[in-house]
């Protein structure tokens, strides 16, 4: 470690191949990955199912053991638990006998013994997220997008230096995603975090992220890597088609959809659409 | 008021003997006189006082098991087929056993309790810890909480729904097992009232005392339901 460069690495993947055993045979899921992500940066992994993209995803976060080839996550190798990395599940995984507050403190107090400090923290995300008026509501009362902004929450909550955000949005009707999609974006500027997305959605990896990495099937390979080089901050709700004219930053606003706006702050001032 | 009617009806009618079903017109009275001399009393609290000790006894001792297997898998699969085994004896049966163990008192009867009461408890409380959801144990893992937490904070919580099925169940079995030990054993319960009766061909007094038993068992039942809704406030 080079003095002087904490706080700075970012994600460094080389030459990751992992298998599977399955009855006997071996699959190889992830085919020779390298990938490097700067610090702070918003990258998404798509492809097709079965890709690999989780398994990665679980590579940098610990939850599986790495096989062949190197990785760091900031300074060091990937490790679960580590209080600088949070990982967010495409189902909610919240607790039903705790309340949207509890549950999101359940994680953050594995982080931040400051109960005051926790207080402030999780009423201030799940403003955010929107959820304002429902820290104490049991997850059976809320609905599926009311129960992912929790877990939102919860993830941001953890005020990690790396995010791993596993199809978060995967299971949300339409309307729900676009507004989640923002809160994400939000959260993102808010905390700085290094962000890495695994989605299967086209249109919500562009809207989203700095860096669209594409990945092949089985054996998952990285097929290309398209930097998204559309200005922030971005604003999701206003872009109710997939845009089109992406490569060109050509901006023609043609927006003013219905909700397009409503409870989006950053967005009828300095944000950008086409 | 149907169901009595109809039964007096029966009675009277001698359609079915008195002397099997016994006359509402007999034992309603035949009970509140019970009640109010206090011998009901006497015997009910007799017979709830060594419930309650075998359901707290069988409790604890179903919990702590119930956490030994959860926390040493191997250990759960060693011994599974002989709770399996236990679990398969007719109580009944192992009554005159207890007596000859424990002696005629209070302790065979509380015995055949816990035997009930134990292994509905356990059985309930593993089944419950067994339905971990695999997303939270997911999470639990990747906030990096040990082992210990996981269980206290995750799998207990789990339980919660299931051990109360088996609480409020076993409330209900530990009164019948204390109840047949005191029909073989005597002594002052409502069951030694039953066998009594029974001896003696006095179908009215039977069902006077089934009808204590059947409101006492009831009540527990009710109580226990009133508990669990509350600490289980999350689930509706």
């Amino acid at each position: 470690m080079s003095p002087g460069a904490e706080g700075t690495a970012g994600i460094l993947i080389e030459n990751v191949v992992h298998s599977y055993r399955a009855t006997g045979k071996s699959l190889t899921v992830l085919d020779r990955i390298s990938l490097s992500i700067k610090r702070g940066e918003f990258v998404a992994l798509v492809g097709p199912s079965g890709c690999g993209k989780t398994t990665l995803l679980d590579i940098l976060s610990g939850l599986v053991e790495l096989q062949r080839g190197r990785v760091m996550v900031g300074h060091s190798p990937p490790a679960v638990g580590r209080p600088d990395t949070a990982r967010m599940f495409a189902r909610d995984a919240l607790l039903p006998w705790r309340t949207a507050y509890a549950n999101v403190d359940f994680a953050m107090a594995t982080r931040n013994p400051d109960r005051e400090r926790r207080r402030v923290v999780i009423h201030e995300l799940l403003d955010d997220v929107g959820l304002n008026g429902f820290e104490n509501a049991y997850p059976r009362q809320l609905s599926q997008g009311m129960r992912q902004r929790v877990a939102l929450a919860r993830t941001f909550s953890l005020e990690s230096d790396f995010v791993f955000l596993d199809e978060p949005f995967g299971a949300l009707d339409a309307q729900t995603k676009l507004v989640l999609q923002d809160k994400l974006l939000r959260l993102w500027e808010k905390m700085q975090s290094t962000v890495v997305l695994v989605s299967h959605d086209l249109a919500e990896a562009v809207a989203l992220a700095d860096r669209v990495v594409v990945m092949s099937a089985r054996p998952g390979r990285i097929a290309a890597d398209i930097a998204i080089d559309l200005p922030r901050p971005r604003c999701r709700r206003r872009w109710r088609a997939p845009p089109r004219t992406m490569p060109s930053k050509k901006r023609s606003c043609l927006t003013a959809t219905g909700s397009a706006g409503t409870g989006c702050s950053s967005c009828s001032g300095g944000s950008f659409c086409w | 008021m149907i169901v009595i009617g109809v039964w007096e009806t029966l009675a009277r009618t001698g359609l079915i003997p008195a002397a099997f079903i016994g006359q509402p017109s007999k034992f309603l009275p035949l009970l509140v006189d019970g009640i109010l001399s206090g011998k009901i009393a006497v015997a009910a609290l007799d017979t709830l006082s060594a419930t309650l000790m075998a359901f707290v006894l069988g409790g604890i001792l179903a919990l702590a098991t119930a956490l030994m297997l959860a926390v040493y898998p191997t250990l759960k699969e060693l011994i599974d087929p002989y709770i399996d085994a236990m679990n398969a004896l007719p109580r009944v049966a192992l009554v005159p056993l207890f007596i000859v163990w424990f002696g005629l008192g209070t302790l065979s009867k509380v015995v055949s309790g816990v035997s009930l009461m134990y292994f509905i408890l356990l059985y309930n409380t593993l089944a419950g810890a067994q339905s971990v959801d695999p997303d939270h144990l997911q999470l639990a893992r990747s906030l990096g909480l040990p082992r210990r937490q996981v269980f206290l904070r995750v799998v207990i919580p789990t339980a919660i729904p299931s051990i109360f099925v088996g609480l409020r169940l076993g409330l209900v079995y530990t009164l019948l097992g204390v109840v047949t030990a005191e029909l073989i054993a005597g002594g002052k319960g409502l069951g030694s009232l039953i066998s009594y009766y029974s001896n003696t061909f006095d179908a009215d007094g039977v069902f006077a005392v089934l009808l204590v038993l059947i409101v006492l068992a009831d009540a527990l039942s009710m109580v226990m339901t009133r508990v669990e809704r509350w600490l289980t406030r999350w689930n509706r």
